[in-house]
């Protein structure tokens, strides 16, 4: 089975607003809310462990930064 | 000793590789005379004490900001005698040294460039909420930088940092910065928003920050900037041009992402919020089957008054056209035989006739 692609904050929490909106709009749907809520609570576990487990990265980058080189009087 | 006889040329060749080998660069420090800018490119000044003056050359790009005779400078730069125009240093860098002239030179650039706009709060963008990617530029041995990854880390974790190493302080800090800045221009895709940060320090240490060449670029950076400069007094030009600053490095850390702990608490909240939306959608079920119980049972109910309404009515029509009402009220129902008597005409003597009255019946014969 392929592996499923990481996921980040940011789309995880998309998802989630998504499902927080629904309930927010007039739609009443009892088997979908139901789903709705399994899918929520499922995603709110998967933030939490990222959370709690997912570190920065640091890149140094190697060029060495200065000035451009003194023009020359022509 | 043997007299040395050259050319002019020979000189000028012989004096500049000596100066070259001797004072390649040179800084020197004293008051500012004679500033011209010519064509909008060179940049001719004097710097003087009160024995000597020394004439320097260079371009505006090497500037770092208006400036004014008077001023106390530090002038780095290469030393060479010109084949035509004599002595001059041409110069790398400029800076202005003490508390007051550097107040002075970062008051002429400020007004210069909040008279462009370029601090006006319109200019502002915000920064992003959560960033996936941030361009950190500061000196990487520095406790600015150890400070600001620590609280990073502390707060949230997934972010990528680039860090670029520069110089934030001396005679090089502003080009280094301002070459960090365009690097970050360059990259693709460009970062999520760029962190400039540094410790406290001096005037001169802070120098830097009021160059107008970093101020400009820190302003004309695609990327938003946050710039946190860690010191209490004045605020330095690049702060005012950078779409948001922060105190200190910690601070930068502090605004630039969320604490985790704060998104796990909203996280158990909304949990608790979606279980109340799900109640209340099953609530609003049940709410519209009663609801959809009490509509049936009012309409049969009204149904059957409306019947019980209808025959009332028809009874008491009825009742309008029942003879015996008739009778009550005291007429009579006259029969010949089987015949209704409507007429005395029907009626001849010696005629047997029955009369109904309310309360019974009696025989009568016509006279």
């Amino acid at each position: 089975m392929a592996k499923e692609t990481k996921r980040d904050y940011q789309t995880m929490n998309a998802k989630l607003a998504e499902i927080i909106e629904w309930f927010e709009s007039d739609k009443v749907n009892l088997g979908e809310a139901v789903e709705k809520y399994e899918q929520a609570l499922a995603l709110i576990a998967e933030i939490e462990k990222y959370l709690k487990t997912a570190e920065n990265k640091i890149k140094k980058i190697t060029t060495r930064f200065q000035g451009p080189s003194l023009e020359k009087e022509e | 000793m043997k007299e040395l006889i050259f050319s002019p040329a020979d000189f000028v060749a012989v004096f500049n590789q000596t100066l070259e080998l001797a004072y390649p660069v040179v800084a020197i420090q004293g008051e500012l005379t004679n500033f011209r800018v010519s064509r909008n490119r060179w940049v001719y000044f004097n710097v003087k004490d009160e024995l000597a003056s020394i004439k320097f050359f260079g371009s505006v790009y090497q500037l770092p900001g208006p400036l004014q005779d008077g001023l106390k400078l530090r002038v780095v730069g290469t030393p060479r005698l010109h084949p035509q125009f004599g002595f001059s240093i041409t110069f790398q860098s400029i800076q202005p040294v003490g508390e007051g002239a550097i107040k002075k030179a970062a008051d002429f650039l400020r007004a210069k460039l909040e008279a462009e706009g370029l601090f006006a709060p319109e200019r502002k963008r915000p920064l992003p909420e959560i960033p996936r990617r941030i361009g950190l530029i500061t000196a990487a041995n520095s406790a600015a930088c150890a400070d600001f990854i620590k609280i990073l880390n502390e707060r949230w974790g997934g972010v990528e940092v680039i860090l670029a190493d520069v110089l934030v302080q001396g005679m090089e800090a502003p080009a280094a910065i301002v070459g960090a800045l365009d690097h970050f221009e360059q990259i693709s895709p460009l970062v999520d928003v760029l962190v400039i940060t540094r410790g406290g320090g001096s005037a001169e240490d802070l120098v830097a920050f009021n160059d107008e060449r970093v101020v400009r670029a820190v302003a004309g950076s695609r990327t938003p900037t946050l710039v946190a400069i860690g010191h209490e007094l004045d605020i330095s030009l690049a702060e005012l041009a950078a779409d948001q600053r922060a105190s200190t490095p910690t601070n930068a850390a502090q605004i630039v992402v969320p604490d985790r702990r704060h998104i796990i608490i909203q996280l158990d909240n909304v949990g608790s919020i979606l279980q109340k939306f799900l109640m209340d959608t099953i609530g609003t079920i049940q709410t519209d089957l009663t609801g959809g119980r009490k509509y049936l049972t009012s309409q049969v109910f009204s149904s059957l008054d409306q019947a019980k309404h209808s025959m009332e009515a028809s009874r008491k029509l009825i009742n309008v056209f029942d003879p015996r009402a008739a009778l009550k009220r005291g007429y009579a129902i006259v029969k010949k035989g089987r015949d209704h008597v409507k007429s005395v005409r029907q009626v001849v003597k010696g005629d047997n006739l029955g009369v109904e009255l309310s309360d019974g019946k009696i025989k009568v014969v016509a006279e």
